[in-house]
């Protein structure tokens, strides 16, 4: 090729040519110097015993040099060749800047959207756990017989505990809240553990020491802390005199033993205290029923996870003998018979499923554009093969071998890949950036959030040497794929057609033609499958939008206030509530305050048996209704609708009679066909299971996810039982934001010491509990969006070459007579024809790909033919628009010019 | 006939350049070709021989090929390429020099 000094013998390269041939050369050299002995006057046999001794001795050491200065020289060679074609390449790809840019462009994106995809699915479901010898840890749960795991309460994790082998060491943790009391409180995530919590997960603390294993299993043990390296910098200032101090927490004083790891704030991910579980007294750990606590074990040496888990299964069944269940201790909806245990990798529930879910079909979608993306350059490759055909041709007569010639244009389409892959990484940091920034539980949907270990987040997502190597291989293999097809394409040359053909470089090549229509039709067809894909997630996101949750979320600011333990007695709590509502109604712009212990949208409530007065009582006849303290005003303040009898007063105290509103759903399924007003139920909760009366109905409210329906709910006046945390609602007449700082103000004057958080529009909870869906149909909106451009490009591309390419057929046509109109005809059946082969294969794709999106569309069939046809509408016109151009281009032939020129 | 000489380092591989500046020749030519021009006072090896040859092959310096000879049998033919020229001017230039500083070292006699 260019350069000129090249070897003469190009040789095979292997190792056992090499040998071979050195073996061959000494031969030779032996016979001639034999020949030369001889002709000196030696005898045959002498001379042939010289010349065998001098070659001898170092046989073996050539033959090893002979091999490695082959292997050696077919390494530079073919270093030499790549660096050849590479050069070439470039030189090519500057010749056309625009279309260099475009395919670089469009790698990057491809690539670098699936990189930073790919990252995200590595911080969350692939990388290994941040914890020595994963492997080992081990989530052990209990089971029942329909299908839901349970959390232990103390007394069966102890029985599970004392039979098992499996395990070196269990710990008990259960992720929940308190109040860093003191001057300027702070409500933060806490875990209460056991105390070989760290231990078993393989976690040093940084400073001080672990909780004390002299702690014990019995209950009413001393008070121990961990503290996170967060709370030790941020409250602590950073001093290491904190451990052995005593810091307040819920006003109870608790000893910091120890400062965690920066980084580690327990299997939650939240956590900033560690608090020793088995601090609690007796009467409370004792709670055989009291299902709280996860569990996490680390294996013994040499036991198997499938040991351990056969062993939970053994151990399960036992557990629920030693601990039968009695009536009205479980407030689930349904009281499963059978109980039993299992243990499994904690890898495997490091991630929500709703959220593995979501990340898969995202995952999937971006391979789909991806996909398109190398569908589209290879379309432009083959165009570009097209315009050289005569260059290949004349290359393949004087003599490249056509393996050559493929590598030749396979470094082409490598190169464009590889500064594709190097732009890429500019898309991928501004993704993982954007991803790392997002806040699953805002994005989604709170409900997928159950399950998951929050150590393990989309925080964590970032570019490492995996995602890199991730990159570097996908580059390849799209430089590949696309490159591979038109480069086997373009030099199956049939050298004459070629080299006889015209000037405008395409001559008779139907077969390249055919395989960029297939390539068109592929494209369409992927569009189809990212278009109808988004175009439910939009549909599904109408739906959830138009969904009513039951009460008005405009203008109202939420917010919660804890009273920390110990604060106050119960029963004047009551009076404390009334007196920050009175001080927040009081402030200009709000209209009316409420109180409520659970806000709508919350992932369900708190919840128990509902029992009646006037019906026999058995197990069967237990009803399940969701429990609400709420204030007189909460219902004004949201505008849940009263629907029969009345509202509470405040006449409704603690020792009044005990009254409850329920729901239209608890009236509809417990009293069909009654008045339920005026009837007697009992309520296992807030002392209200020595019956209350039924004073009247309000409206539905969804308190579990927006695309579930409300379920029974009982409402107990907030002012007739005890509860200490309590949530604010306030309706505002302007912006309720605005007025954040003012009611948090107010609040700080009547309780200095308790404090505010959560703080936000109750709009904003509306949305992020729409989150999930309007993420991917967002995210899916613009795969599509690109994928339906690309597939535009392709089709205007194809039926634009074929128009030139039968400009002079149309000239003769149109000289013969035929009207501009079947000209324009002509060209449009093949557009159509196109089109119409790539919807049908994409609809039938799209339908098969539609039951991986089930379960994540609300109220809409994946397979809904509103969205289906007005896709294939969408698609079919845009085909076909892109195929007008180019028609009416032909309809515009010069018949005299066309023929002239050809 | 006095004994042969051992090559000194380094020397093998400027001689069979400068041999192959006549034309492309086979192993054993180049062998006869250098004793024959030091009329019999070099032995060349065989071993250093093709050792140097592999080693200027790999830096580019010489070529190999197949070809018969005029008994019609297959030989290696290694050719002088332009690089291995040019390495033969600088490094002959330099061996030069050496072997008159040495001979001219040698040639003082004590006054």
């Amino acid at each position: 090729m260019s350069h000129g000094k090249r070897h003469f013998d190009l040789g095979k390269g292997t190792p056992e040519a090499a040998r071979a041939d050195m073996n061959e050369e000494l031969a030779f050299h032996v016979d001639e110097r034999v020949r030369w002995l001889v002709a000196r006057g030696w005898t045959p046999e002498a001379a042939r015993d010289e010349a065998m001794r001098r070659v001898a001795k170092s046989e073996g050491m050539l033959v090893d040099s002979a091999v490695r200065k082959t292997s050696k020289l077919a390494t530079r060679e073919w270093l030499r060749d790549a660096a050849d074609d590479v050069r070439y390449a470039l030189r090519g790809l500057r010749r056309q800047p625009g279309f260099t840019l475009v395919a670089i462009l469009t790698i990057a994106f491809g690539i670098g959207a699936n990189t930073a995809m790919y990252s995200a699915i590595d911080a969350l479901l692939l990388r290994a756990l941040p914890f020595p010898e994963p492997g080992r840890l081990m989530d052990v749960v209990q089971t029942t017989d329909n299908n839901a795991t349970q959390p232990w309460s103390y007394p069966k994790y102890r029985f599970y505990q004392e039979n098992q082998r499996s395990f070196r060491s269990l710990a008990l943790y259960s992720s929940t809240q308190a109040i860093l009391t003191g001057n300027d409180p702070e409500r933060m995530a806490v875990e209460e553990v056991t105390a070989p919590y760290l231990s078993t997960l393989g976690v040093n603390v940084a400073i001080g020491r672990d909780l004390p294993t002299s702690l014990g299993d019995a209950p009413g043990a001393a008070r121990v802390a961990l503290i996170s390296d967060a709370l030790w910098r941020r409250r602590f200032a950073a001093d290491p005199g904190i451990v052995g101090r005593s810091i307040s927490i819920d006003n109870t004083p608790w000893e910091v033993a120890g400062v965690l790891p920066p980084g580690f704030q327990g299997l939650s991910g939240r956590a900033e205290v560690l608090l020793n579980l088995t601090s609690r007294n007796a009467d409370d750990l004792n709670q055989e029923w009291s299902l709280e606590f996860s569990l996490v074990g680390r294996l013994n040496e040499g036991v198997a996870a499938t040991t351990a888990t056969r062993e939970a299964e053994l151990i399960g069944p036992r557990i629920y003998d030693a601990f039968p269940m009695k009536e009205g201790l479980l407030s689930t909806s349904e009281r499963p018979q059978a109980w039993s245990a299992t243990a499994r990798s904690l890898d495997t529930i490091r991630a929500a499923p709703a959220l593995r879910r979501s990340l898969l079909v995202l995952f999937g979608a971006v391979g789909l554009v991806l996909l398109i993306a190398c569908v589209n350059l290879a379309n432009l490759l083959v165009a570009r093969a097209l315009t050289r055909r005569r260059e290949i041709a004349v290359r393949l007569a004087v003599g490249a071998r056509r393996g050559r010639l493929v590598r030749l244009l396979i470094t082409e389409s490598l190169t464009l890949a590889v500064l594709g892959g190097i732009a890429s990484l500019g898309v991928a940091w501004l993704g993982v950036r954007l991803i790392a920034g997002l806040n699953p539980s805002e994005v989604l949907r709170v409900q997928g959030l159950e399950g998951g270990i929050g150590a393990v987040g989309l925080e964590q997502t970032f570019l490492d040497s995996r995602a890199l190597f991730f990159t570097l291989v996908v580059t390849l293999g799209v430089g590949l794929v696309f490159g591979l097809f038109p480069a086997l394409r373009a030099t199956r040359s049939d050298l004459v057609t070629d080299l006889k053909a015209g000037t405008r470089g395409g001559g008779q090549s139907r077969g390249l033609n055919t395989s960029r229509r297939a390539l068109v039709v592929t494209e369409v067809a992927l569009a189809v499958v990212l278009l109808t894909a988004s175009g439910l997630m939009i549909r599904s996101l109408s739906r959830l939008l138009g969904v009513d949750p039951g009460f008005d979320s405009r203008n109202v600011l939420t917010l919660r206030l804890t009273v920390p333990e110990g604060n106050f007695a119960p029963d004047s709590m009551p009076g404390f509530y009334e007196q920050v509502q009175e001080t927040i109604a009081a402030i200009p712009g709000v209209e009316h305050v409420g109180l409520s212990d659970c806000p709508p949208l919350n992932n369900g409530c708190n919840g128990t048996i509902l029992t009646f007065a006037d019906r026999p009582q058995t197990a069967a006849g237990n009803a399940m209704v969701g429990v609400h303290w709420a204030s007189p005003d909460w219902f004004r303040t949201m505008r849940v609708p009263l629907k029969r009898g009345r509202l509470f007063t405040d006449d409704d105290r603690l020792g009044g009679p005990r009254v409850v509103l329920i729901n239209e759903a608890a009236a509809r399924q417990f009293f069909p066909g009654e008045d339920p007003i005026g009837k007697r139920v009992a309520v296992y909760q807030g002392g209200f299971d020595k019956g209350a009366e039924i004073i009247g109905i309000v409206g539905d409210v969804r308190y579990g996810t927006i695309d579930s329906t409300a379920r029974p709910d009982a409402y107990i006046s907030y002012s007739q039982a005890r509860i200490p945390r309590m949530m604010i609602f306030v309706r505002t007449t302007g912006d309720p934001s605005a007025l954040a700082g003012t009611v948090r103000e107010a609040i700080r004057r009547v309780a200095p010491t308790m404090p505010v958080y959560d703080v936000r529009p109750m709009s904003t909870r509306v949305a992020a509990a729409r989150g999930q869906a309007q993420f991917s149909a967002v995210v899916l909106g613009l795969f599509a969006a690109v994928a339906l451009t690309l597939a535009v490009m392709g089709i205007y591309g194809v039926m634009s070459f074929a128009v030139a390419q039968r400009t002079q057929e149309i000239g003769v046509r149109m000289a013969l007579g035929a009207a501009r109109r079947s000209v324009l005809l002509l060209i449009m059946r093949d557009t159509a024809w196109l089109a119409g082969s790539g919807l049908t294969i994409g609809v039938v794709a799209a339908l098969a790909f539609g039951r991986v999106l089930r379960s994540m569309l609300f109220e809409v069939s994946p397979a809904d033919p509103i969205t289906f046809v007005g896709i294939v509408l969408i698609l079919a016109a845009t085909a076909l628009l892109a195929g007008w151009i180019p028609a009416l281009r032909a309809a515009r032939v010069n018949p005299a010019g066309a023929l002239q020129g050809g | 006939m006095p004994p042969t000489l051992p090559l000194l380092k380094g020397t093998l591989d400027v001689l069979v350049l400068k041999a192959l500046t006549w034309e492309p020749m086979h192993g054993f030519e180049i062998t006869t070709w250098l004793e024959a021009q030091s009329r019999g006072s070099l032995d060349v090896d065989e071993g250093a021989l093709y050792h140097a040859l592999h080693r200027l092959e790999e830096r580019g310096f010489i070529g190999s090929e197949w070809r018969l000879t005029e008994n019609n049998r297959r030989a290696r033919y290694y050719k002088l390429l332009p690089a291995g020229r040019t390495h033969l001017r600088t490094e002959g230039a330099n061996l030069e020099r050496y072997a008159r500083a040495l001979t001219t070292i040698l040639g003082v006699k004590p006054s």
